[in-house]
Formats: C-alpha cells, structure tokens, sequence
C-alpha cells in the first residue's frame, strides 16, 4: 500500500529531519509512528501526502511512485486519504457540518448523500449534536473530534493522523483510538504519529520508532 | 453561489473598495466616450444636407459634360445634381448681388465657370465617403476646382477622435491601475483564506475547484463595478445641462454628453468583468502551488 525506500529530508545542512526510512506498510495495516518531538514523525507523513518532497529515496502509494505525479493530478492521491493534523486545520468561519462536508463537495457528492454521510461521521466521533455551532464554540477535544470526522467522512483508503490524542484526557484518547481502530476494520490504513506510548500499548498493532529522523525500530507488538 | 455570496460580505469593506476602484477608472472612460460620442454625431448632423460645386473648365465640350454628369448622378452618395452653365451663373450673380451689376457691365467676358451643383442624400453617409468621392471627382479632367465645407466637418471630426483617443489613453491607465488593485485586493481575500485553500489542497480539490469563486467574485465586482459607472454617468448626463448647460451658450450643443450606446454600455460592463475576472487569476497563481 505504501512503501518508502531510503527517505531522507533535509531542511537545513547539515542536519536530516529524516534519515534513510525503508517502510513497507500493507494494505489494512494500523501503524503507529513513534519517537520524541523532532524525530521526524510529522515530517514523514507530510512526505506521504506530498504536501513536501524528500531530499533522497522514492515512495510509492498504491502502486504509484507519487514523487513523479505532476503537480496538477496530485489530488487524485489526496482523494484516497484521509488527514487529521496536528493543529486540525479546521475553517472557524464555517460551522462543524460544513468543516466535514467539505471533503464531500470538493468530491461533488450530492448533498442529500453529503448531510447523510456527515451525519454519520459527527455520530462516530459524538458530535452530532453540535453540527451546527462554529469550531470556536467548540472545546479543544472537540474540535480535534472535528478534524478526525472530517478526515474519515469518506471512507478513505488511507487515513494519516499527526498526534491525533495529544491534548485529550485518557478516556477520550481511547476513544478517538478506537475510533480509528474501527475504520481500520472497515479496511482503512491507519498510520498515527503519537508520542503516548500508554496508547501504542493498548492499540498498537505495529509501530515505527524515530529518532532525530533516523529508524531505530520496527516493532510488531 | 452561496459560498462566493458569503465571501463577498465577509469582506464587503475591502470589496466595496475595489468597486468603487473600478466604478471611477470606467466612469472616466465613459464621460470621455460619451462626449466622444456627442462630437460625433453633431458632425454627422453638419454632413447630412450637404452640398458641393464642382467647378468646369469654360472651353468644356458636351461630350465631356455628359461624361461628367454621368459620373455624377452614378454615385450612390447624390441625390440631385444641376448644371448650372457660365450664363445661368452669371445670372444668379445678377439676381443675387444687383448692387454689383455695373462691375459685371465692366467686364468683356463672362467670368463665371460652368458648373455642377451636387446635392448629397441625407442617408448616414460617413465624411470619409463624402471626402472620397470629392477627391475623386476633383481629379477628374476638366474639373477644375471644388467648393465644399469640408474644414468644418473635418474638425469636428478630429476633435471627437482626439476626445475618444483621450478617454482611451486615461481609460487605459486608469484600467491597468483598477487591474492591479483588483487583484492585490483579491490577494489579500486569497492570502486571508489561505488556510482554507491549503485544507482544500489537501482534501484533493482541483486548483479549478478553488479558484472558481475567486474568479466568481473577481467577476461579480467587476461587473457592480461596471455597473455603477454606468449608473453614475447616466445621472451625470442627467445632471450636467441643468447645472451647466446654460452657462455655456451656444457650446452647450458640443459639449453636452450623449449616453454610452448599448454596445458601448455592455461593452463597459464586459470589460470590468474581464478586469475583475483577470485580476483574480493573476492574484491566485501563487496560493495554488502543490
């Protein structure tokens, strides 16, 4: 589903955000990429969904070497992921239903199927009452419950999440992950970066450890 | 619509800025096209009922008159034309100035040249056909001179193509500067919303699908814009000869304004489109890199 051969990023010389990264993640498979801040964790999904492009190595998605798609036909990828951010990226001047429906109009989906699907992704997530207040009203664990509503709305082959916990309390931290737990069931890629390594131990399936942008394991818990 | 409408009030300030922009860059043309316009059409006024005569050689045979005649009455710019001989014009000379009939008595031989009267239709002839078929005729042989009150004409002329010209050259200026304020104000609408447009790139949306509304919105300011002017010229020509006509005399007729034609009117309101439109793409290119 996804491999990364010989990833390296370089910002500034001499030092590597990331260094030489081999991953083959399988289809189906739920990934937790792990290490302390500035191990590269963010840097690595954001090469995934080619928001930047590596210094070295190549990485292919679904069968595609996504370095050599034209800038133009990029969103095809981002079609096929779902992204929740570490800063939730969410649009404060439009309601929640609107935050979330808006992977579905960029998709032209009907809005009829739109409210149904929106729905269903604010009902996963426990929102559903809140659909039409503006992510300002919402608390911190709220607006991130957003976010990750919105990245999984259309069901998508490969969900990315940066810290996706951080900032919640443990109850709701495990329920965000079981959230996540349950896409995946439905077929869904999960990759996570976290440093809670509480949450890696209770849902961690395989995990990818860095460490100043180098891969010091591969763990299959 | 909805999202472009809901933009488009989120920043109304600065929107209503670039229309008001635009509005005053159209609405110079505009004055100057209209007075452009009203210089033109009292020169067609003058054209219309127009008259010339085409002076003959005296020793002209009538061979080469009817040659001529011919020639005359073919054209499709004639109505009527009349020969009028050395003697008839001598006569009228006799009629019309009888205080001079003793200068005439003087004279050993009659000095007036026959001639050809031409009198033009009154359709919408353009100067430039009536000053062709002059020209033509003038080097026709045995003609040996024309009267016609083509100066006149052909200033009126000039001084509306100079108006145009003017209102083109200030317009054009004033066009370029509403497109770089148009699209710097889009800019900033752009560079406020960049986190949306970044979500959206992510989310897998097409550059087309984001720029539409700007490019809507550019258009709709344009077209307001356009609109504006339109109405604020209507309600200068309104108000202008209540306030200054009749202080400028017998100049009022020149210098009054005449409305925009239609064509000139959705050609105004198109082209603050186009500008809007422009303005917009131009300012998005750089918020649409992958």
């Amino acid at each position: 589903m996804i491999e990364l051969y010989g990833i390296s990023k370089q910002y500034q010389k001499p030092n590597w955000a990331l260094d030489d990264i081999t991953l083959h993640i399988e289809k189906g498979d739920f990934w937790f990429v792990t290490g302390p801040s500035g191990a590269g964790k963010t840097t690595l999904l954001q090469i995934i969904f080619r928001e930047i492009f590596p210094t070295q190595g190549q990485i292919v998605v679904q069968g595609r070497n996504i370095l050599k798609i034209p800038d133009h036909k990029i969103y095809q990828l981002r079609r096929t992921m779902g992204i929740v951010f570490q800063n939730f990226r969410l649009l404060f001047h439009k309601k929640v239903f609107d935050n979330v429906a808006v992977v579905l109009q960029i998709l032209g989906v009907p809005q009829k199927e739109q409210r149904k699907k929106v729905l269903n992704a604010l009902r996963m997530v426990n929102l559903h009452h809140k659909m039409w207040d503006f992510p300002s009203h919402l608390s911190y664990g709220e607006q991130q419950r957003v976010a990750i509503a919105r990245a999984i709305v259309n069901n998508p082959k490969i969900i990315l999440a940066d810290e996706p916990t951080g900032n919640l309390d443990t109850e709701l931290a495990v329920e965000i992950m079981s959230l996540f737990k349950a896409v995946n069931e439905q077929g869904s890629t999960v990759i996570i970066c976290t440093h809670d390594r509480e949450l890696i131990r209770n849902f961690g399936k395989k995990m990818l450890f860095l460490y100043k942008g180098k891969q010091l394991r591969k763990e299959e818990l | 619509m909805k999202e472009v409408r809901n933009n488009l009030w989120q920043f109304r300030a600065r929107n209503f800025f670039s229309i008001t922009i635009i509005c005053l860059s159209f609405l110079t043309l505009g004055i100057f096209l209209s007075l452009s316009n009203n210089l033109q059409h009292t020169a067609q006024e003058l054209s219309q009922n127009l008259t010339a005569v085409f002076f003959l050689e005296k020793n002209l045979s009538d061979n080469e008159k009817s040659a001529i005649s011919d020639r005359l009455q073919d054209s499709t710019l004639v109505f009527d034309v009349q020969f009028v001989s050395a003697s008839d014009a001598l006569e009228k000379f006799r009629v019309k100035f009888p205080d001079l009939k003793d200068i005439l008595e003087n004279l050993d031989k009659n000095p007036f040249p026959p001639s050809f009267e031409v009198i033009f239709k009154e359709d919408n002839l353009t100067p430039e056909d009536i000053f062709a078929f002059i020209e033509q005729i003038k080097s026709t042989e045995r003609v040996s001179d024309v009267q016609f009150n083509q100066e006149w004409i052909e200033k009126m002329y000039s001084l509306s193509r100079l108006s145009r010209a003017v209102g083109y050259f200030l317009g054009s200026i004033l066009v370029l500067a509403s497109f770089f304020i148009i699209s710097n104000i889009i800019k900033l609408n752009v560079f406020s919303r960049k986190d949306e447009i970044e979500i959206l790139r992510l989310s897998g949306a097409t550059n087309m699908f984001i720029r539409i509304p700007f490019l809507m919105e550019g258009t709709i300011l344009g077209v307001f814009g356009g609109a504006l002017s339109l109405f604020l010229l209507f309600i200068l020509i309104e108000i202008f000869p209540v306030y200054l006509g009749s202080s400028l005399g017998v100049l009022n007729d020149l210098i009054s304004f005449r409305f925009l034609s239609l064509t000139q009117s959705v050609f105004l309101v198109l082209a603050c489109a186009v500008i809007g439109f422009l303005g917009s793409l131009s300012s998005l290119s750089r918020f649409l890199k992958v």
